[in-house]
């Protein structure tokens, strides 16, 4: 399998970096190919060199997370056509941050499209003037996602609930429980397996 | 050619210039022989072909606190229907209109891998300014759009400059191509103006024609209207459009009283014979890249009284097609208005003169050929 990994932020320390470098080493390990796709922030990070990752630079500061990750998405985007192009079979985006990137790309190659929930607005409390923009990019998440995952089981009813997730689309794959990675290159098999189910 | 334009407004929608700009370089492409596609704001999911031309509404977020990322979101639901549209019938390149088109169209180039080609019709820092972060926001993002495009397009000469210096773009990358103007539009309309509702049978009218925002200097002509008219009591002001209309009525009323009018909304139709009505059309802007205006009362044989500055250098000859004025300087107003009010078969043959010159050098024809031209650089430049 081709599997691109999409994320805000890649460098060591961070929970989202530490849950995909951890999905990413134990797919290069089963032989499988994994991109992980993600702005430069010029921090540091390691991982196994059979990873290939690709961090791209943006000359747009923003004046907010809200439209700055919608300009970043840009650049995740063209970082994937350019380098990967065609040679992808699933598309793997983490949050809000990384909802457009996931769901332009998982529409213009036909794959599917996984997205893993760490955190809904919702549960962060619904503050600030960006909440409610942040909270629709979230329920379009869900809505074209073929998969949802998360972390924990607050967030899991967050995206029943708040976000309206049909049931057999959200599992729950906890990354503290040791065989986690497993389930969820399982789940990648299967969804390849089945092509891109989820169009609109 | 398939060019995809990306414009937040296209009519019927419109506020400013870009929406009947979009409108008249897409339809005459599509005369042309061309294929263009239009991906636009609309409240609601359509797609109608007008005039040859396609056009797809997408709507947008209705939680935005403000414009910036309303069109952050229009741009991502933009690029949606983009991919879609593009698996059916590729598009050769997209063409972005200012920077509420820069999110989605940076998006669908990189998406799509296509080549992109970006108009500046004016800039943040020349609209009201760069001070605040979210005003800095715009400004980087219309940098955004002229780093990202193989090819830039300006509306006017001295704007070209402008453009190169705000942003640092490489010469080469930025090209002038005027706006146009439709003059069969103006031809073909059907003349039913009420002169009475605007002045009586011995004044003469002075338009005005823009929205009212000190960009478009009103302030200044207002100042001048009093002086105007101690030389040339037959003058009476006509102020039309939208903005601080009550703001500038109210001070145009306690200089002049009745000598001023504003009528409110007024019907394009309605528009188009008061600008033929009209002995002249006052274009007062301290900054405006290109102004229209001169360009539609020049078809409509009215000469135009406007500032020095932009893209009114080159659409007034002085003495010629109209009258040029120091930006807002009201006194210049005054003495070039009455010259003008003063010898009314002098600014009749101005008037002629500059219908002349928008025939030769201001057709969408031309200048959809031109674009199409740029169109091919950029295409070459990706190959």
């Amino acid at each position: 399998m081709n599997i691109v990994l999409l994320s805000k932020q890649f460098s060591d320390g961070d929970a989202i970096s530490e849950y995909i470098k951890t999905i990413a080493e134990n797919l290069v390990d089963r032989g499988h190919e994994v991109r992980i796709v993600s702005f430069d922030d010029g921090s540091y990070y390691s991982i196994d060199e059979r990873v290939d990752v690709l961090r791209a630079p943006m000359d747009f500061d923003g004046d907010n997370l809200y439209n700055w990750s919608m300009m970043m998405n840009n650049e995740l985007k063209g970082q994937v056509m350019q380098n990967i192009g065609d040679d992808v079979d699933l598309i793997h985006a983490n949050d809000w941050t990384t909802v457009p990137g996931g769901v332009a790309l998982s529409k213009q190659l036909e794959k599917p499209f996984v997205l893993t929930v760490h955190s809904t607005e919702n549960v962060r409390g619904f503050e600030g003037e960006y909440a409610e923009m942040i909270s629709e990019l979230e329920w379009q998440g869900v809505y074209e996602a073929d998969q949802i995952l998360t972390t924990d089981e607050d967030t899991k009813n967050s995206v029943l609930f708040d976000l309206g997730a049909p049931d057999e689309k959200v599992q729950k794959v906890d990354p503290y429980e040791g065989s986690w990675p497993e389930t969820v290159l399982n789940k990648y098999q299967e969804l390849v397996k089945q092509g891109k189910k989820v169009k609109n | 050619m398939r060019p995809l334009f990306i414009t937040w407004e296209y009519p019927p929608y419109k506020a400013g210039g870009i929406a009947a700009h979009c409108e008249d370089l897409a339809t005459t492409m599509a005369s042309q022989g061309h294929e263009p596609v239009v991906i636009t704001y609309g409240d609601e999911r359509t797609s109608e072909v007008r005039d040859g031309v396609q056009i797809h509404r997408v709507p947008a977020s209705n939680s935005a606190t403000n414009t910036l990322s309303w069109s952050m979101h229009l741009g991502h639901e933009m690029e949606k229907k983009a991919i879609e549209l593009h698996k059916a019938n590729n598009f050769d390149l997209v063409h972005a209109h200012d920077w509420m088109a820069v999110p989605g169209a940076t998006g669908i180039k990189k998406t799509l891998n296509l080549p992109m080609v970006f108009t500046v019709h004016s800039t943040q820092k020349g609209r009201d300014g760069i001070s605040s972060n979210y005003q800095k926001t715009i400004h980087d993002l219309e940098w955004y759009g002229t780093y990202e495009a193989e090819e830039v397009i300006t509306v006017g000469r001295e704007f070209s400059e402008e453009v190169k210096h705000t942003y640092d773009v490489p010469e080469q990358k930025v090209n002038y191509i005027p706006n146009g103007v439709d003059l069969e539009r103006f031809d073909s309309h059907s003349e039913n103006l009420n002169r009475n509702e605007y002045a009586l049978d011995w004044e003469q009218i002075v338009l005005f024609v823009g929205r009212m925002y000190p960009q478009k200097g009103p302030g200044h002509l207002i100042e001048a209207m009093p002086h105007i008219l101690d030389q040339q009591p037959e003058a009476k002001f006509v102020m039309c459009g939208s903005g601080a209309t009550e703001h500038y009525k109210s001070i145009a009323n306690s200089k002049v009283g009745n000598k001023v009018h504003f009528p409110g909304y007024v019907s394009d139709n309605e528009l188009m014979s008061l600008m033929k009505e009209a002995t002249m059309t006052v274009a007062p802007s301290v900054y405006e890249p290109f102004g229209i205006v001169p360009l539609e009362a020049a078809a409509s044989e009215t000469m135009t009284v406007g500032s020095y500055t932009g893209g009114m250098k080159d659409t007034i000859v002085h003495e010629y097609t109209g009258l040029h004025t120091y930006p807002a300087d009201s006194g210049s107003i005054t003495d070039q208005v009455s010259r003008g009010l003063e010898d009314p078969g002098w600014s009749d043959w101005m008037g002629d003169n500059a219908r002349e010159r928008v025939e030769d050098n201001f057709r969408w024809e031309q200048i959809s050929a031109w674009t199409t031209g740029i169109y091919n650089q950029a295409v070459e430049q990706r190959s």
